[in-house]
């Protein structure tokens, strides 16, 4: 495969999942803020802050009031912000349009309905009642394209290499909401005698990572810092997780390089040496440190992504 | 039988000074058409519309589109497509596909001759400003001999069929023509929205062209490359023709290039791969000669491979079409075409070609200047039917304009008699009923070595404006499905 | 007897902005032909980046070297060891008629053969005013006309480096009669193609002991072709018949297929390239 074109391909995986992320992370939050248990939790700026924050937006500057719609609109359909779902799914289209002698029709079709869906989405009807249909749709048709990814591709390099974008993408973006929740866990702590391992945000950071349920079902209990963090970062069988994303990435790197030889420089070493490090480690380590975890897991990633290009996609 | 008023057909009105595709000498709808006739004839007013706009769709959804610039603003568009066939039945298209052969062989002949002995101009057969005043014509060429031996492997003769109800050649494309990708989604997006009619008739399939293209290109393989490595180099992905690079590529199951992707060592070319260079023996360029090398041609091109060139006349790789093929495709090398299948194959010309005359001879030039208006002027070197000025629809202002442009570059124009291009029936959005409208055909023909294949079908191109004639497009043209008959 | 020369060619490119990668093709290396041999060539660039030899489209060699490492500056050194044999430029016999000699040259076969260089390029169009300054002759042999018209645009341009580039036409240059030797090589060339006289664009080094007008760089002059003799170089730059002191590299319709370095780069901002050529010759015997 040409060293471009898999460059494509693997930013082709990032974007999709990114859309699905930031659709999800909006209305989540939007939605359970409205009936969130202490007050600050429902405040429209605590909300729309912690949305900008999770986009990588700087945030607002002290006592400026941000506008509902104009952040609603930043996020979804904003042409000119390069963060906002309509972006990035015109970048997954052009990386497939640059591809697309390698992927199926079928792909190739979803792809392109998926563009035309949300460039013809009328901005009118999302900002005033269109948020959460807006929304759904865009985890729904991210959702048949990875369906489509899955069983429509030959299981081949071409297919390792998106897996890798959308794997690394997944990662990325629940260190990110981790980061935006565990931020407003802190600065909600206290208004209602909420302490900070009981926050009502650790349920909102699941639900932002569809793991609620499954979390409810595996703990049987209210989630906390510790068993959210727990089910989020190390749980290899939730299939929203860091471990479940390294262990894929994982799998897909060895589809580029199958030598088992010993080689420090190679991606595949590093994926390992990250994955075993998480492999085998305690809760605890990280509750007490989220910060500090936080930024160390940024980095891995960004080694990650740093060693592929370099290994791959250089040309 | 529903209704006469109610049905698609009932205000179609015929221009008797038209020939139309679809009735006979003695104004009767010809026997191969009528069941399709009187199947599309069924259909209401808004059942039509329903699947014309399913059938557009299709095409949005599938992406096949191509770009348009205006007010800054990209906009992508379809090409038209209409969902009434266009029926070629089996004899008729016999004489079409030998005469396209004939063509691609004489052409490939009068290739060779020109970069090799030069024959044909040594002895005055065709004058030698055919070459001598062709930028087309390039001199790194000489003397190259290109593997397999073929320049134009791939080719795309536009034909007509005039009021005297014979089929014309107007052009042999051999730069880089394209539209065969059309020829294949039309017929698909035809049976997605009307299966129920391919029951009636036997046609001949158009799904196997890229499975022959990539048989004939390998078939002229460089030597010493067992399992040639095959791909199909494109501008990139804001080229108009983009979709169809893609498709091509997918359909033959090789890669899609664009010349960063490739580089020169040793004279033999490589791609870069995610595992390290890989070498490429066989090109279909889709990007013009001049872009091809910028050590030996357009130095600014960053569209092209630097030393391609050399590694080609090394042998080590094939490029399709030959660098410099676009010599013959100058429109005053048409005009010398019967001369041309003369002088290499003994054989007099299956299709016929357009009377044509050359402003370059003063008396030809005499004869244009004081017959403007029942002549269609043609500039030598444009494509896509830019320039193109048609006699009987100038105004005197523009006879006049005219003149002067041919008076001052006398060898850049050619004329020829108007030639009435055939109508057939073509659904109209505007009025919501099929009209008559003009036609051309384009056909696909592919040399190998020892071997050739034209698709059996081809691009059936419509003028959807009332009364114009050109088909291109650019200039505002839609296709039709083409049936060849068994 | 012949002359031994070392040639060194060197260039220096200077970037605004740090190149990722290049491809240079350089147009140096002295032909192999009846009179000169190439005894030894030695190439090196400052980044030690990889090079090999190839041909280009019209069969001169070149060196051509692919940089794939970011760099802001580079030189190039090359040298070449030649033995040039000498011999005297007007060692042929004239023919008998004039008129005979020419009708030689209007016959369709001899244009097909030689249309490359009979044809009008965009570096040797003249207006049609600029061309009839020069009068043909028809009762001199063609060789005679080509002497004459050596001399002619010797004399009517004044040898002056720097001014005009790539860009100027010979109508431009014309205006004002000052140019360089590709100037002068294409001024021959058009007036030539236009009386019917095969032209061809030489490249080359000139050895410039005796005084002779160049500049440190590569040389320009030309060759015609003169029926039963062959391609005679002429040299109106200096108003010579090239000589021994004349090292051939590449010939072509005009400068655009003779350029000693072509080079694409994937940088932005510009650059600065300088050339520099030293030729030495000794006797031997």
């Amino acid at each position: 495969m040409l060293a471009r074109v898999a460059n494509n391909l693997f930013w082709m995986g990032r974007y999709i999942e990114r859309s699905e992320h930031i659709a999800r992370y909006m209305h989540v939050n939007y939605f359970s803020s409205l009936d969130a248990p202490n007050e600050l939790s429902r405040s429209r700026q605590f909300v729309l802050n912690s949305m900008l924050r999770m986009i990588g937006d700087p945030e607002a500057k002290e006592n400026e009031v941000l506008n509902e719609e104009e952040v609603l609109f930043k996020l979804a359909l904003d042409p000119a912000h390069p963060f906002s779902i309509l972006s990035n799914v015109k970048y997954a289209r052009e990386n497939a349009n640059s591809a697309r002698d390698l992927i199926s029709t079928d792909l190739y079709e979803s792809i392109n309905k998926f563009y035309h869906f949300v460039l013809k989405y009328p901005e009118q009807h999302f900002l005033k009642k269109g948020l959460y249909d807006f929304c759904i749709n865009i985890i729904e048709m991210s959702s048949i394209l990875r369906g489509r990814i899955r069983s429509t591709l030959l299981h081949d390099e071409v297919y390792a290499i998106i897996m890798l974008g959308v794997n690394l993408e997944r990662a990325n973006q629940l260190i990110r909401i981790i980061n935006a929740k565990y931020h407003d866990a802190l600065n909600a702590q206290g208004s209602y005698g909420d302490k900070f391992s009981k926050s009502f945000e650790w349920t909102t950071l699941l639900k932002c990572a569809e793991s609620y349920d499954m979390m409810r079902r595996f703990y049987k209990k209210t989630p906390t810092s510790l068993t959210t963090l727990e089910f989020l970062i190390l749980n290899p069988n939730c299939p929203r997780s860091m471990m479940n994303s390294f262990n894929q990435i994982y799998t897909h790197i060895r589809v580029l390089d199958n030598s088992f030889k010993y080689d420090k420089d190679s991606t595949a070493f590093l994926v390992g040496r990250v994955r075993a490090e998480y492999q085998y480690k305690y809760v605890e380590e990280i509750e007490g440190n989220i910060k500090e975890y936080i930024e160390a897991m940024l980095k891995n990633l960004a080694d990650i992504g740093n060693k592929m290009e370099n290994e791959f996609f250089h040309y | 039988m529903p209704k006469e008023d109610s049905t698609i057909f009932s205000s179609y009105q015929r221009d008797p000074s038209l020939f139309d595709e679809i009735y006979d000498k003695k104004g009767q709808v010809k026997e191969v058409y009528k069941t399709l006739f009187q199947l599309y004839g069924g259909h209401s007013i808004p059942d039509y519309m329903t699947l014309n706009e399913k059938a557009r769709s299709s095409f949005f959804n599938q992406g096949i589109t191509f770009q348009v610039y205006d007010d800054k603003q990209m906009q992508e568009k379809i090409f038209p497509f209409d969902l009434f066939p266009r029926i070629i039945d089996g004899k008729e298209w016999e004489i079409i596909e030998k005469g396209a052969i004939q063509r691609s062989r004489a052409l490939n002949l009068f290739l060779w001759d020109i970069y090799h002995e030069k024959k044909i101009l040594k002895q005055g057969v065709v004058p030698l400003e055919l070459i001598s005043s062709s930028e087309n014509y390039l001199h790194q060429m000489m003397d190259v001999d290109p593997p397999g031996g073929i320049y134009n492997h791939i080719s795309g003769t536009d034909i007509i069929k005039h009021n005297d109800g014979k089929y014309y050649v107007l052009e042999d494309n051999i730069r880089c023509p394209s539209g065969v990708s059309y020829v294949i989604c039309n017929r698909t997006a035809l049976k997605r929205a009307l299966f129920g009619v391919f029951n009636h008739y036997e046609t001949h399939t158009v799904t196997n062209y890229a499975e022959n293209l990539l048989d004939l290109l390998e078939s002229v393989k460089p030597h010493g490359a067992d399992v040639p490595n095959t791909v199909v180099i494109t501008p990139g992905m804001y080229n108009s023709a983009f979709y169809e690079h893609s498709y091509l590529a997918k359909t033959m199951g090789v890669e899609l290039v664009e010349g960063r992707d490739l580089f020169v060592e040793n004279d033999f070319v490589y791609m870069r791969t995610i595992k390290g260079p890989e070498k490429v023996d066989i090109i279909y360029r889709r990007i013009d000669d001049q872009f091809l090398d910028p050590l030996e041609f357009r130095a600014d091109s960053s569209l092209g491979v630097p030393g391609l060139f050399s590694a080609y006349k090394k042998g080590n790789v094939t490029l399709a079409n030959a660098p410099g093929t676009g010599v013959a495709d100058d429109k005053a090398v048409y005009t010398y075409m019967p001369e041309i299948i003369k002088y290499y194959l003994d054989e007099t010309p299956i299709l016929n070609n357009v009377h044509t005359y050359h402003c370059s001879r003063p008396k030809e030039l005499a004869y244009v200047l004081d017959h403007i208006h029942e002549l269609v002027i043609k500039p030598v070197d444009e494509a896509g039917g830019y320039g193109i000025s048609i006699g009987n629809r100038l105004t005197k202002k523009e006879i006049a304009t005219v003149k002067k442009q041919i008076q001052e570059h006398p060898r850049k124009y050619v004329a020829q008699p108007i030639m009435s291009l055939s109508v057939h029936p073509t659904y109209i959005d505007e009025t919501n009923s099929f009209e008559q409208r003009h036609v051309d055909l384009r056909t696909f023909t592919i040399l190998g070595k020892d071997k050739d294949f034209v698709l059996k079908g081809g691009l059936t191109r419509v003028a959807l404006k009332k009364g114009n004639l050109i088909v291109n497009s650019s200039q505002g043209g839609g296709s039709k499905d083409t049936w060849v008959l068994k | 007897m012949s002359l031994e020369y070392n040639i060194v060619y060197k260039a220096e490119n200077v970037y605004d902005n740090p190149v990722k990668e290049a491809r240079w093709q350089f147009l140096i290396i002295p032909e192999e032909n009846y009179n000169q041999k190439l005894e030894a060539i030695t190439f090196k660039n400052s980044m030690e980046f990889p090079y090999e030899f190839s041909t280009n489209a019209y069969g001169f060699k070149t060196i051509r070297i692919l940089a794939k490492a970011p760099f802001e500056a580079i030189s190039f050194e090359a040298s070449f060891k030649l033995l040039k044999e000498t011999s005297n430029p007007f060692d042929f016999i004239l023919p008998i008629n004039q008129e005979d000699e020419y009708s030689k040259y209007q016959q369709l076969q001899f244009k097909v053969d030689h249309e490359p260089f009979l044809r009008k390029t965009p570096l040797t169009t003249l207006l049609e005013h600029h061309i009839n300054f020069f009068e043909y002759q028809q009762d001199q042999f063609v060789f005679e006309n080509l002497q004459a018209l050596n001399k002619w645009v010797y004399e009517k341009i004044f040898y002056t480096p720097g001014a005009t580039d790539v860009e100027t036409t010979l109508d431009e240059m014309l205006e004002h009669r000052q140019g360089v030797c590709q100037d002068f090589a294409h001024l021959f060339c058009a007036i030539s193609r236009k009386y019917g006289i095969p032209c061809r664009y030489v490249s080359g080094y000139l050895h410039q002991g005796n005084g002779y007008f160049g500049d440190s760089q590569m040389h320009a002059w030309t060759e015609a072709y003169i029926e039963d003799v062959g391609w005679v170089g002429f040299d109106p730059t200096n108003n010579l018949i090239a000589n021994e002191n004349h090292i051939k590299v590449a010939h072509g319709k005009d400068y655009s297929d003779c350029s000693p370095l072509k080079g694409i780069l994937y940088s932005k901002g510009s650059n600065t390239t300088n050339h520099s050529v030293q030729v030495h010759g000794q006797q031997q015997q």
